[in-house]
């Protein structure tokens, strides 16, 4: 098994004309790791919305570079999205109740989006880098349907 | 991959817009949608039917458009895209008056968005664009 299967990464500047590629890097990984359709959608949806928020909450819209590495580890697929942006956590939000009415926000506002990238993966991970930034790790597990159902 | 639009104005009572979106819905071009939605409004349609077929990817920024959508084909103020609709308190009314806004085969990724996210609330799901045009102009 070559190393490429198994790690993958990709870099774009922080705009949102560069959302499309991070989900066809995202679809590539996970089809390459030998992941479900479903497996990818869940992480194409969770990814798109973590890399927005990092562009549009993170950068404010401003110039920036954020990394991307998606690597199979046993079962589980881990996707790293690295920043240079202030420091943000959005595991820190606080989740719709269930049951309540959606709320639908502005692009990179504190709504839909973060509700989606935590309820589409296993686990979410987030530190601040060293030197500056934030790292995003979410979880997937290759095998086995969501957790909802 | 980019999205492309296809805007089909039909006579009746209401006047229904039909709006067919091709490709991937996303913060990058989410704007497009509200436009379509504020024109058609202005151009005297009551109903507007979202045709999801060739949609393959949905962003929550399109959950935001949607949601936009019905709020303009009520005649209200369209979105600051800055700030958002203040939606928990106005959800109530939005669900009695969703019926203006229909969305159409939507494929199973969309669905599943749209499901998960309690926007279902919002909308009627049907399976064609033509059912989606006779339910609003049944009445």
């Amino acid at each position: 098994m070559s190393s490429a299967r198994e790690s993958r990464t990709i870099q774009i500047p922080a705009s949102v004309d560069h959302l499309a590629k991070v989900r066809a890097f995202v679809r590539d990984s996970v089809a390459d790791f030998g992941g479900s359709k479903r497996v990818a959608d869940d992480l194409v949806q969770a990814v798109d919305e973590a890399t927005c928020n990092v562009m549009l909450h993170g950068y404010k819209s401003q110039p920036g570079d954020i990394d991307i590495a998606a690597e199979l580890r046993g079962n589980r697929i881990e996707i790293r999205i690295l920043d240079r942006a202030p420091t943000f956590d959005p595991t820190s939000a606080p989740l719709r109740d269930a049951g309540a009415p959606p709320a639908p926000t502005r692009p990179g506002g504190m709504g839909l989006g973060i509700e989606l990238l935590r309820t589409l993966t296993d686990e979410v991970h987030h530190s601040a880098r060293p030197d500056g930034g934030n790292e995003l790790t979410l979880v997937r597990s290759i095998a086995g349907p969501t957790q909802e159902e | 991959m980019a999205m492309t639009i296809d805007v089909e104005r039909l006579g009746g009572n209401p006047p229904v817009t039909v709006v067919a979106l091709t490709g991937e819905l996303d913060a990058s071009n989410y704007e497009q949608v509200i436009d379509i939605a504020r024109s058609a409004y202005a151009d005297g349609s009551r109903g507007l039917v979202l045709d999801l077929e060739q949609l393959t990817f949905m962003a929550s920024s399109g959950l935001f458009a949607l949601h936009s959508a019905v709020r303009i084909m009520r005649g209200e103020t369209p979105p600051d895209p800055e700030e958002g609709w203040g939606a928990l308190h106005q959800m109530a009314q939005d669900e009695a008056q969703a019926a203006s806004v229909r969305l159409a085969a939507a494929q199973d990724p969309i669905a599943h968005v749209l499901e998960r996210t309690g926007m279902l609330r919002l909308f009627a799901l049907d399976a064609t664009r033509a059912e989606a045009v006779s339910a609003l102009q049944a009445g």
